[in-house]
């Protein structure tokens, strides 16, 4: 039985043309689950360049105390380097934070505004293994000499906690949302058999191959979640130019930036989930109604 | 060409079996009228040979092919060589007669070289050349009757399978039917008719099988009906 696409493809676009409401429903729910795996997926490649850059930076700040004279700074950057989890303790005065801000900010114009120097002298540690932090930092805790201590492990990790719930809560919505689609799409393709039924029929009788009856009513379901997937792919890409371009041209600090290759495997791969689970969806209805 | 051979057919939940060990066979180019009160079995033996249902014992053959061990691909195959004709015509309303007919050889592959030699000249064999765009609805019973038959014998099959093929005709319109069976016969065709027509079988005298309740009465040649209903 020789495959022939022109023949199946003007098909299943009489067919779907004839049912297109309950089409829309199909791929309407398509779109939207797609779009939300997508949406999670840039979120997630954002949250990835975070938290692989804040880790890429010292784990525990120590902000200095105004006033704290020299000596003792050295002192506690000495005491600091003899303990064994450190790996070293770099002193950064309040000229260095000054130059260091002017340099991430020399896209914008926001230092104009300020006066003076706000920032305050810091002592950088990097530690040797990253997960005693919380013990480092008890023990400075209450110096008189720290004014404050950011300690970036801690954001790091409720980084990967929201990341991880959020992964969970999407992974159950899309399923529910994908179970939706698969059944609308089963939905419609079981009505276009319905409405077919007679020539399905004479095909049996007159022995066309099974394959080329299915054929159609599969492409049918195919387009069907291909179409969904384009729509999520072009609501996708307006949101990536509308807001996140423009966010991370207002907020030039946070490294938010997924690479154009991401993004374009990413929206092929949300086409082939939609053609996949129209396949999905008309391969059920042919199953339960098409007997062939 | 066709071997039925201690076939028993029981259809699930029935209280007594469709068909009771019917032994038949069937030669190349013969015709045969297959007889009998509704509910007989007869609905049951074409749908046996058509391989849309499989005996619950015995054997079929057809032109040498096991239809009881054949493979669910290998159907459709069968069919082809296969032609039917039922009461209600089962035409494509939104389909010419000329479509109806192609239609029948587009879904089994054939190229369109061949169907446009092929359709117009089966199209002519039933007579109906006068009205090749004409939608089923404008024509006659009798004419629709036809055009079945011409899709039925287009892809020039081995058999004819007619399942009361005149039950709801006019008797002028039933014996051009007949006819035109009779013709398809002598050019070679294997045809089997499952008739209540007792006028017809009577004056035809081919070969009658006759069932009832599932049962084979009498196989005879040159019969006829030969109940009185």
């Amino acid at each position: 039985m020789q495959f022939r696409p022109f023949y199946f493809l003007k098909e299943s676009l009489v067919s779907f043309k004839k049912n297109w409401v309950i089409s829309m429903a199909g791929i309407t729910t398509v779109a939207l689950s797609l779009l939300l795996v997508g949406a999670f997926m840039l979120f997630a490649f954002a949250m990835n360049n975070i938290i692989k850059s804040t880790e890429q930076k010292v784990e525990v700040v120590l902000f200095l105390a105004e006033g704290v004279p020299a000596e003792s700074v050295e002192a506690l950057q000495a005491e600091i380097i003899s303990w064994e989890e450190v790996q070293k303790a770099t002193y950064v005065s309040k000229e260095q934070a000054l130059g260091r801000l002017k340099q991430e900010f020399k896209e914008s114009d926001m230092l104009e505004m300020l006066e003076g120097n706000p920032l305050p002298a810091s002592l950088e540690v990097t530690l040797k293994n990253p997960q005693k932090a919380n013990d480092v930092v008890d023990r400075l805790k209450g110096r008189s000499e720290i004014d404050d201590i950011r300690h970036d492990r801690e954001t790091v990790e409720r980084l990967f906690q929201v990341t991880r719930v959020a992964r969970w809560f999407i992974v159950v919505f899309v399923g529910l949302l994908a179970f939706t689609s698969l059944v609308l799409i089963a939905n419609a393709i079981r009505l276009a058999i319905y409405a077919r039924r007679k020539e399905v029929a004479i095909m049996r009788l007159v022995g066309a191959s099974n394959w080329f009856i299915r054929w159609p009513f599969l492409l049918e379901g195919i387009l069907q979640g291909f179409i969904g997937g384009i729509i999520a792919a072009l609501l996708l890409y307006l949101a990536k130019v509308m807001l996140i371009d423009k966010i991370k041209g207002a907020l030039v600090f946070l490294p938010i930036s997924s690479s154009p290759q991401e993004f374009y495997q990413l929206i092929f791969a949300l086409l082939a989930a939609g053609m996949f689970i129209g396949a999905a969806g008309s391969a059920i209805a042919l199953r339960r109604f098409l007997r062939v | 060409m066709i071997r039925i051979k201690n076939v028993s057919m029981s259809y699930k939940g029935a209280h007594r079996p469709a068909l009771k060990d019917i032994n038949v066979d069937i030669d190349r180019g013969e015709f045969i009228f297959l007889v009998g009160p509704s509910g007989c079995g007869k609905s049951t033996f074409i749908r046996l040979l058509l391989r849309e249902l499989i005996p619950t014992k015995g054997d079929i053959f057809i032109a040498g092919h096991d239809l009881v061990n054949m493979r669910r691909w290998r159907v459709p195959l069968l069919r082809r060589n296969i032609g039917c004709v039922f009461q209600d015509y089962k035409l494509l309303p939104n389909k010419t007669v000329y479509e109806n007919v192609a239609f029948a050889l587009e879904v089994i592959g054939r190229p369109t070289k061949v169907i446009k030699a092929q359709v117009p000249e089966v199209i002519r064999l039933v007579g109906l050349e006068e009205k090749l765009s004409n939608y089923p609805d404008e024509l006659s019973g009798g004419e629709q009757q036809r055009v079945s038959i011409a899709r039925a014998f287009a892809n020039r099959p081995a058999i004819i399978l007619a399942d009361e093929p005149t039950g709801n005709l006019d008797p002028a319109s039933s014996s051009g039917i007949m006819s035109l069976l009779n013709k398809i016969n002598r050019t070679g065709t294997t045809v089997l008719v499952a008739t209540h027509d007792r006028e017809m079988v009577d004056s035809m005298r081919k070969r009658v099988i006759a069932l009832e309740e599932g049962a084979l009465m009498r196989d005879q040649q040159r019969g006829v009906y030969g109940y009185e209903e």
